[in-house]
């Protein structure tokens, strides 16, 4: 009996690691795909095989070789996308977690109401307002223009506090109400008790908004239009698509691609351990 | 004190929110006035014309310390750089402050025009098929030197530019179409002249021949071979109107492509017109259906090899019928909003003349819509400006197209070349025809 139970628990897994490994090479041939053709010689475009018959370094190297003038600049957008990362990612990371303690400890009137109002307004996709932006941003100067971008994905950032404010909760109110008792602020309770107990879910709200500038691509191609120098890398690298640079820019765009998943994947890679505790310890009500 | 402060800083926020909106209304409403100024000066003709080029310098008006932007392709932003130094040293007696050329293509830059015309080029070039939209949007001005550019260019260029009696654009190119390009290794010359014979050549050497029948853009040959041609648009101005046609004889059409893309099943591919350069350069193409401006790629891919010509004949029940495709013009048109109304004209006129004609012609192949341009060697003595003059000759005029024309016709190219598509079914294309014209007219 036990035998065939063992039995019958490696032929399942047997199909399932089968099922886990056509899913697995499925999920991450895109990725072999751009990384081998990075480095592909011949052919303008793309190639009926996946190997490549010649290997090279110049897609990269041609990539940061960029004349005076010219529309592909992939180097600045890297820089124009780093630096909105940076500026956006602190700004929202203190916004939201802000809110989250906000919601999480004080107690006010509106507090239920602005949280589903918060919760409603989640639910609308960012670029269903892109006109209405767009005409704000010009309005106050600042279309074609990099703050614009970081006011954009920073400035709705406090309502995505729900996970951290889950993180907050599990945090026990006693500590709090010591810290009160021995005459601390709700300020002084923010940066010196909860801050360095929260490690994960900083990291969680700092991964994330470091992400988001990598990845927009509605809201700054409509913000930029024909701004070509200060393109992210998103609106850049899809410009190089285009059929008017494809037949010249394919095999850039490949290279182009595997370099901006650098700074993200280090990031992620470095604080990967906080990144898993953070969303699993916000998911959990205390 | 706190709430204090908070009261400060948003009531900050929102002064500058309305403090900026009371600026930027204030500028476009002057752009306005001074959009109007040009519009009434706009009939008076050839007078203040000096040459092919150039206008007169009062032309300028008032305008002094200027600058611009331009949108152009990709590949043209070197010369057209070169080209406006030419503009400034030609009229010395006015400040150019910048000039700027920004890369925007033909295809996209109507779309962004409309997005926001007040931060758009003040002189762009376009695809033929944009007018429409431009004109209705309000955001293209009409042509100050109607007469002059009528004479200078060639007759459909200009009846294409123009709409409800106005001249809207500058006539830049003549050439915005595709042609058939091919390996001269693997489909000799003398073959060029029937697509069965090219695929026939094509399959021999073991090669592909592209034609995108999935892109309505180049599917619409099928259509248009068979008879359904384009007629302008009815009078709401939005439905597809569409020629007198035989029923019969264009299912007959359809039913002949069907059968090659059958028979030569492998050869017979419809993939991106980008993967024919490609295609050239890894010797797996043999011919393809390509678009005039990836001609450069073409002709580096295949070097000596490259060959051009006019779409080729199919065969339907014996007798040799030519494909008939989409041609298009490409034209520069002046923002409406312009700060500088006058200098857009000028400069849009300079570009659109004859000598930078002639130098596009000459650096990057672009056939001239300018009458004497086209007389010169530079047009007559090459093989592919020829093979897309002949084909202009042989097409539907990219215009007054509706916006739901390209879908039913790319619906069409992927019907036909399906798989399960069997091409003796007769009863099966007249459904196909009936259903892509229904549809494309919106009455489905």
């Amino acid at each position: 009996m036990i035998k065939s139970y063992k039995f019958r628990r490696r032929i399942a897994n047997f199909f399932i690691y089968i099922l886990l490994a056509i899913l697995g090479i499925i999920w991450i041939s895109p990725f072999v795909y751009l990384v081998l053709h990075s480095f592909r010689q011949e052919s303008m475009t793309t190639v009926p095989y996946l190997i490549p018959h010649e290997w090279t370094l110049n897609n990269y190297i041609e990539l940061f070789n960029v004349s005076g003038s010219s529309s592909i600049n992939f180097p600045r957008w890297f820089l124009n996308t780093l630096v909105v990362a940076i500026f956006s990612c602190m700004i929202s990371t203190i916004s939201v977690l802000a809110v989250s303690y906000t919601f999480s400890r004080l107690r006010f009137g509106a507090r239920k109401k602005l949280m589903n109002v918060a919760m409603i307004l989640g639910m609308f996709p960012g670029f269903m307002t892109m006109i209405a932006i767009y005409y704000l941003l010009k309005a106050m100067g600042l279309n074609q223009n990099l703050i614009a971008l970081v006011i954009c994905y920073s400035s709705g950032a406090g309502l995505g506090f729900q996970i951290s404010k889950g993180f907050f909760d599990t945090i026990p109110r006693a500590l709090d109400e010591a810290a009160t008792i021995d005459g601390a602020t709700k300020n002084q309770i923010f940066w010196r008790i909860i801050l360095p107990m929260s490690k994960p879910i900083v990291v969680y709200t700092v991964l994330t908004s470091f992400i988001g500038p990598w990845c927009d691509f509605i809201l700054a191609k409509i913000i930029m239009g024909d701004k070509r120098e200060l393109y992210t890398v998103a609106i850049g690298l899809q410009s190089m698509v285009s059929a008017e640079f494809i037949n010249s820019y394919y095999k850039q765009f490949l290279a182009g691609s595997v370099l901006v998943a650098i700074p993200i994947t280090t990031l992620f890679l470095i604080m990967q351990r906080y990144y898993v505790e953070g969303v699993t310890a916000g998911g959990v009500k205390g | 004190m706190k709430k204090i402060i908070a009261v400060l800083m948003a009531g900050m926020m929102t002064a500058s929110v309305f403090a900026g909106c009371g600026g930027s209304g204030g500028s476009s409403g002057s752009s306005g006035s001074s959009a109007s100024d040009t519009q009434s000066s706009a009939d008076d003709g050839g007078a203040q014309v000096k040459d092919a080029n150039l206008v007169d310098v009062s032309m300028f008006g008032e305008e002094d310390n200027i600058s611009l932007k331009v949108w152009c392709a990709h590949k043209a932003t070197g010369l057209v750089e070169k080209q406006i130094e030419e503009f400034k040293k030609a009229y010395p007696e006015k400040k150019f402050e910048n000039i700027e050329v920004v890369a925007v293509g033909e295809g996209d830059a109507g779309t962004q025009m409309l997005n926001d015309a007040s931060t758009a080029a003040d002189v762009f070039s376009f695809a033929s098929d944009q007018l429409n939209k431009l004109v209705g949007a309000k955001v293209i001005a009409p042509v100050a030197f109607t007469k002059a550019v009528t004479e200078m260019n060639a007759e459909t260029t200009v009846e294409a530019g123009t709409l409800d009696g106005t001249l809207y654009a500058y006539p830049q190119t003549n050439d915005n179409g595709y042609y058939l390009v091919y390996d001269k290794s693997v489909v000799s010359e003398d073959k060029t002249g029937k697509l069965e014979d090219i695929l026939a050549a094509c399959k021999d050497a073991g090669k592909k021949f592209i034609f995108d029948s999935g892109n309505g853009f180049y599917s619409c040959t099928y259509a248009f071979t068979a008879g359904v041609k384009i007629n302008g648009l009815e009078k709401d101005g939005v439905t597809q109107k569409f020629t007198e046609y035989d029923e019969e004889e264009a299912v007959k059409t359809l039913q002949a492509f069907s059968k090659l893309m059958h028979d030569y099943s492998g050869t017979y591919t419809s993939l991106d017109v980008a993967q024919i350069a490609s295609g050239f350069s890894t010797g797996t193409l043999g011919a393809g259906i390509d678009g005039s401006w990836n001609t450069a790629a073409d002709k580096d891919a295949l070097k000596d090899n490259f060959g051009a010509a006019k779409l080729p004949t199919i065969n339907v029940d014996g007798t040799d019928k030519q494909l008939v495709s989409l041609f298009g013009y490409k034209y520069i048109g002046v923002n409406a909003a312009s700060k500088f109304p006058a200098s857009a004209q000028i400069l849009a006129y300079y570009l659109a003349g004859e000598t930078c004609q002639q130098q596009r012609a000459e650096e990057l192949g672009w056939g001239p819509s300018n009458k004497n341009v086209q007389q010169m060697d530079v047009v007559t003595k090459s093989d592919i400006q020829q093979a897309i003059k002949a084909q202009s000759e042989n097409a539907c005029v990219q215009v007054n197209i509706a916006t739901t024309f390209w879908d039913p016709m790319a619906n069409l190219g992927n019907k036909l070349i399906a798989d399960k598509t069997d091409p003796s079914d007769a009863d099966y294309f007249k459904k196909l025809l009936q259903e892509t014209i229904a549809n494309i007219r919106d009455e489905g």
